[in-house]
This record gives structure tokens, C-alpha cells and sequence, in this order.
């Protein structure tokens, strides 16, 4: 499948980026490379085929008592920092 | 005080006898950074005034007679995605600039409770999208045994800093191979364990599913010591294994004589690897030596291999889409003004702030998720994981461990594969199906071709069977010989 510059500019917008229009070209280019590279999955019948998200590994974390556990993080970031200053977040339409 | 012919034990015995002081030792490897990062470019933030606190307090503990942990004073570099409080964390990227983080990461942390002492953070390819760190999007790092050619990637910095004798040890992340192949490419020892085996808590996610910490050093016995300080289960990690971890360092003589070492057909196989002659000359002469060493080798098959690059840079950039959609402007570093709102304030952010490669990644990404696209891509990808999953499987149920070479090349020439990022993904061949199937993973030198270039080889072993991988490379160092290929 080749992804034409429409192509970079709509999923661009998904992503929240802007891509300059010198460079749209060539990241079709690039981009149609990799995904026609890609499309080599197509000869494989995973029709029966489980996917697989992550591999698991002993994880005791699906359950756990519901209780406020000391963390560091942004917590700690209050506590030093007291305020963090954001721009405004909310517009009206 | 050369850190290139010293190994962490030896200087923390030498610190025990007080032959030698902890300033002392990081005062040179100050000196030793001022004097070899001008060209090797490894550091990205230098840690000088903490690290030299650490060191006086190390020394007072040691003029107090206490017992000294076992990296205590062992002087080690941190990849720059990792967090360590009131230090910047860039992760390579202009869109962290400002940034600094307001806790440890718990690996780090861990590290320094076994006393090491951090001296700084090292470069990576941005966000550790890359495979030679010249992604970055500060400077590209250069590979100490030859300035022209690039360290690797995505933790190029660290793999570099141990090679040139600027830390004895690093901690790298390893999400497609960014371990393992600069510690192949620089001629030192990496790893990357088992998913979940070292808590990710404070690690800046690139692809949750794949992403792991591991360590850099110059001998296999200091991996396992940093090994099995870092590992074990964190609360703060999700997805960190509740499995105990096993005695690394102990375990490191036990016999090897009864291990059945496997060799995948695939990775030889030049249509799939594109492997260079002498990497593939040097790997056979270790698998003659495992062979001398009384191990059993068998030619095993992992059949999708050759739909490795392809399931992974699906996957890998999906998440990375995911992933990198907090960096917004709003919450870390950077944020360009804009006049037509919060929707032009993110996009102007992140035009400015990101670099080709990540952009790359995360439009990539975003197709593969997209509408219509979703089960075609990224679902389909999840279930070719599945196939890679099987095959090793499969080829663990007749053998112990599976040797390869890390990567189909030596060390390429910078600016070589930087305008077709398709052949650069490509390269990654060998090292990615291990992430695929959440396996613990070992670089090691192998020799080195007629350029005196290193070159590494891999062994993979089964779910959390990091000790017998250890072990296995700990003997053939010791039957080697490699040692003398320091930068």
C-alpha cells in the first residue's frame, strides 16, 4: 500500500504533529517503503492465531488490597514545587 | 587510575585495603570524562558535585571500618531515559528540555544501594528510537575503538562509556535490541533480561510490551553483580515479575559441560541476515569452542524469524504513538506559544520538539492503530508475535540456550544508513525477536574482524533463566581470551 502525502497529512493530524510541507514527500516516500515491507505479515494465515499483547510474566499485580500506599513521583513534586503553572487547557468552542 | 584494566571487585577490595580512596577513583574518572568525551560524546549531563558527595561519604563509611556493599565507589553511568532525582532527564529529545525528574527510577535507586556512584547520563538515540544514537537529538556519540564509525544504539552512550573507561558499568534499556547490539558494536558485555525481571518504574516508555533495563560492563561477572542488584519485584511496576531472584554471581562457575546450545538455521542463513563473512567466521569459532567446552550444539528452527523486523517495528511504533502523546507541552519540558489555542500549542510543541526518526515512528504508529488499518497492521502483528512466541517454545522444549550473533555487521560508518531507515530497522534482525518473546538476552565479545573492529555474539535463554545464560558466558570469556579489545 503506498501512503500518499494526503495520506502523511491525515495521520498527522491524528498524532497531533505538524509535518512541514518539504518534508511531506518524503516521508510518504520512507513511510510506503516500511509499510510495503511490512505487508510481507500478509502471507501468513493467522486467522486461528491468538494475538499476543505482552508476554506475561508472573505479574501479582491484578488484585491487590485497596489501600493508599506511599509513592514517590509527582506527589513528591507537590511537595517541593507546591503549584505547577500549565497554560490554559479548557476553550470554549 | 585506569578504569579499563580494573574490574568492580578489584577496586572494591583495593577500597577495603585502603589502597586506594572513592574520591580518589572518581576524581579520575572526571579527569578521564574531560579528557575522552570531547570526542567520544557519550555524556549527555555529568553528575560531578553528587558524585564527588557520594565518593566522601563512601570513604568516611570505609575510614569507619563499615562493610562496604558490593559496588560501593564503583563508578557508573546512567542512559538518559532513566530517572534520577533533581537530574535532568532528556531521553535525547529537545521536547524534555527544562525537564527535571522529582524521583529514581527503582533500578537506578537499587544500583546505588549496592553503592555505586552515578557519574552521569548518557546519550541515546531520541526517546531510544535508533540503532546508532545518532538520533539523538543533541549529538551523535562516536565508537571508541574508532571515532568514524557509530556506537550502536539506542544506548550508545553507555555501552561507550564502559568501552572507553569513562564508568566501569552503565544501565542501558533494551527494547529491540538497544542493549545488545552497542554493547556488540563497542566491545563490551550487555544485557537484557527477561520482561519484568528489573522494574521499569522510572524508565521513560517507549513500547511498554518490549521495553526492559539491563546492565553494560566490561566482564560478564560485573553484569551479573549489577544483575542481581537491579532485579526483583517493584510494587511500582505493574508488570515487574514476582519471581525470586537467583544468586547470579555464585552460580557463575557452575558447570556448563551438560548444556544443549541451539543454532538457529535462519540467523545463518544469508538471505535472511545479510551476515558479514568475518562476523559469521568469529560466531562459529565460538560455537567450535562451546563445542570444546563439552556442550551439546544443535541446529534448531525459528521459521518467522524472517517476519521479525516487520511484527516489531508494528507493534514497537504502535505503542511508541501511545506512549508519546503526553508529551504535550502541558506537562513536561518545552511548550511553544501559540495563538490559535491548546490544539496549535500541542502541535507547535511537537513539531518543534520532536525529531525525524520519532516523528516517523509515531506516524507509523498511528497508521497501524488507525481506522481501518487497525486489524490489517497492528492486530496482525500481534498475532505473528504469537508465531515468534511458539518458536522459541518449540525450540526450548530440545535445548538449554541459543546462540547467534548479535548483529549481521560490525560498526557502521556514521551518516551510513541514516537517509534509509528501512535498512538501518533491518540490521536489528538478530536482536528483536528476544523483546518479541519477552526473553532474557547476552551480548559478548567474540573476537574482532580485520579492522579491529569487535564483534559480539548473543545467547537467548528461556523465561528467567538469566543465571544459566550468565553462567554460559561468564566460561567462554574465561576459555577466551577476548579481554585485550578494549578501546
Amino acid at each position: 500500500m503506498r501512503i500518499s502525502e494526503a495520506d502523511v497529512e491525515y495521520v498527522a493530524k491524528l498524532a497531533n504533529l505538524e509535518v512541514p510541507d518539504n518534508d511531506k514527500k518524503e516521508l510518504a516516500e520512507q513511510l510506503s517503503r516500511i509499510v510495503e515491507h511490512v505487508e510481507q505479515l500478509n502471507t501468513l494465515d493467522v486467522s486461528s492465531v491468538p494475538p499476543t499483547n505482552q508476554v506475561v510474566t508472573n505479574s501479582k499485580h491484578a488484585l491487590r488490597e485497596d489501600l493508599a500506599l506511599p509513592r514517590v513521583g509527582s506527589s513528591e513534586a507537590g511537595k517541593t514545587v507546591k503549584l505547577f503553572k500549565v497554560p490554559k487547557v479548557i476553550t470554549e468552542r | 587510575m585506569n578504569l579499563k584494566n580494573i574490574t568492580a571487585e578489584k577496586l572494591v577490595a583495593l577500597y577495603t585495603r585502603r589502597d586506594l580512596s572513592v574520591t580518589e577513583v572518581i576524581t579520575s574518572v572526571f579527569d578521564e570524562i574531560d579528557r575522552s568525551d570531547k570526542s567520544i560524546h557519550a555524556f549527555i549531563t555529568l553528575c560531578r558535585d553528587r558524585a564527588l558527595e557520594d565518593a566522601r561519604r563512601a570513604d568516611s563509611r570505609i575510614a569507619a571500618g563499615e562493610a562496604l556493599e558490593p559496588l560501593t565507589g564503583v563508578p557508573v553511568a546512567i542512559k538518559d531515559n532513566m530517572a534520577v532525582r533533581d537530574v535532568p532527564t532528556t531521553c535525547g529529545s529537545k521536547i524534555l528540555e527544562g525537564y527535571t525528574s522529582p524521583y529514581t527510577a527503582t533500578a537506578v535507586e537499587r544500583l546505588r544501594g549496592a553503592g555505586a556512584v552515578i557519574v552521569g547520563k548518557t546519550n541515546l538515540d531520541e526517546f531510544a528510537m535508533g540503532s546508532s544514537t545518532e538520533n539523538s537529538g543533541f549529538f551523535v556519540t562516536r565508537n571508541p575503538h574508532n571515532l568514524e564509525r557509530v556506537p550502536g544504539g539506542s544506548s550508545g552512550g553507555s555501552a561507550a562509556s564502559v568501552a572507553a573507561g569513562m564508568s566501569l558499568i552503565a544501565l542501558g534499556s533494551d527494547t529491540g535490541g538497544s542493549i545488545r547490539q552497542p554493547a556488540s558494536f563497542c566491545g563490551v558485555v550487555g544485557m537484557k533480561p527477561t520482561y519484568g525481571r528489573v522494574s521499569r518504574y522510572g524508565l521513560v516508555a517507549y513500547a511498554s510490551s518490549l521495553d526492559q533495563i539491563g546492565p553494560f560492563a566490561k566482564s560478564v561477572r560485573e553484569c551479573a553483580q549489577v544483575l542481581e542488584a537491579i532485579s526483583g519485584f517493584d510494587q511500582y511496576d505493574s508488570t515487574s515479575a514476582d519471581v525470586a531472584v537467583e544468586p547470579y554471581v555464585k552460580g557463575l562457575d557452575q558447570p556448563v559441560n551438560a548444556i544443549r546450545i541451539g543454532i538457529p538455521r535462519e540467523y545463518f542463513d544469508t538471505a535472511t541476515g545479510g551476515m558479514d563473512s568475518e562476523v559469521k567466521a568469529a560466531v562459529e569459532e565460538a560455537i567450535r569452542r562451546y563445542e570444546s567446552m563439552g556442550c551439546k550444539i544443535e541446529e534448531i528452527r525459528l521459521p518467522h524469524t524472517e517476519h521479525a523486523v516487520a511484527t516489531y517495528y508494528l507493534i514497537a511504533t504502535a505503542e511508541a504513538s501511545a506512549n508519546l502523546a503526553r508529551y504535550d507541552g502541558v506537562r513536561y519540558g518545552r511548550r511553544e506559544a501559540g495563538s490559535g489555542g491548546l490544539g496549535e500549542m500541542y502541535r507547535k510543541t511537537r513539531m518543534a520538539g520532536f525529531g525525524k526518526e520519532v516523528k516517523r515512528r509515531i506516524l507509523l504508529g498511528t497508521y497501524a492503530l488507525s481506522a481501518g488499518y487497525y486489524d490489517a497492521y497492528y492486530l496482525k502483528a500481534l498475532k505473528v508475535r504469537t508465531l515468534i512466541l511458539q518458536d522459541f517454545q518449540k525450540a526450548f522444549e530440545k535445548v538449554d540456550l541459543i546462540l547467534t550473533p548479535t548483529t549481521p555487521t560490525v560498526a557502521f560508518r556514521i551518516g551510513e544508513k541514516t537517509s534509509d531507515p528501512l535498512s538501518m530497522y533491518l540490521s536489528d534482525i538478530f536482536t528483536i525477536t528476544c523483546n518479541l518473546a519477552g526473553l532474557p538476552g547476552i551480548s559478548l565479545p567474540c573476537g574482532t574482524n580485520s579492522e579491529k573492529l569487535p564483534i559480539g555474539m548473543q545467547l537467548l535463554g528461556n523465561h528467567f533463566q538469566e543465571g544459566l545464560l550468565l553462567r554460559a558466558a561468564h566460561q567462554f570469556e574465561k576459555a577466551g581470551g577476548f579481554g585485550d579489545i578494549s578501546a
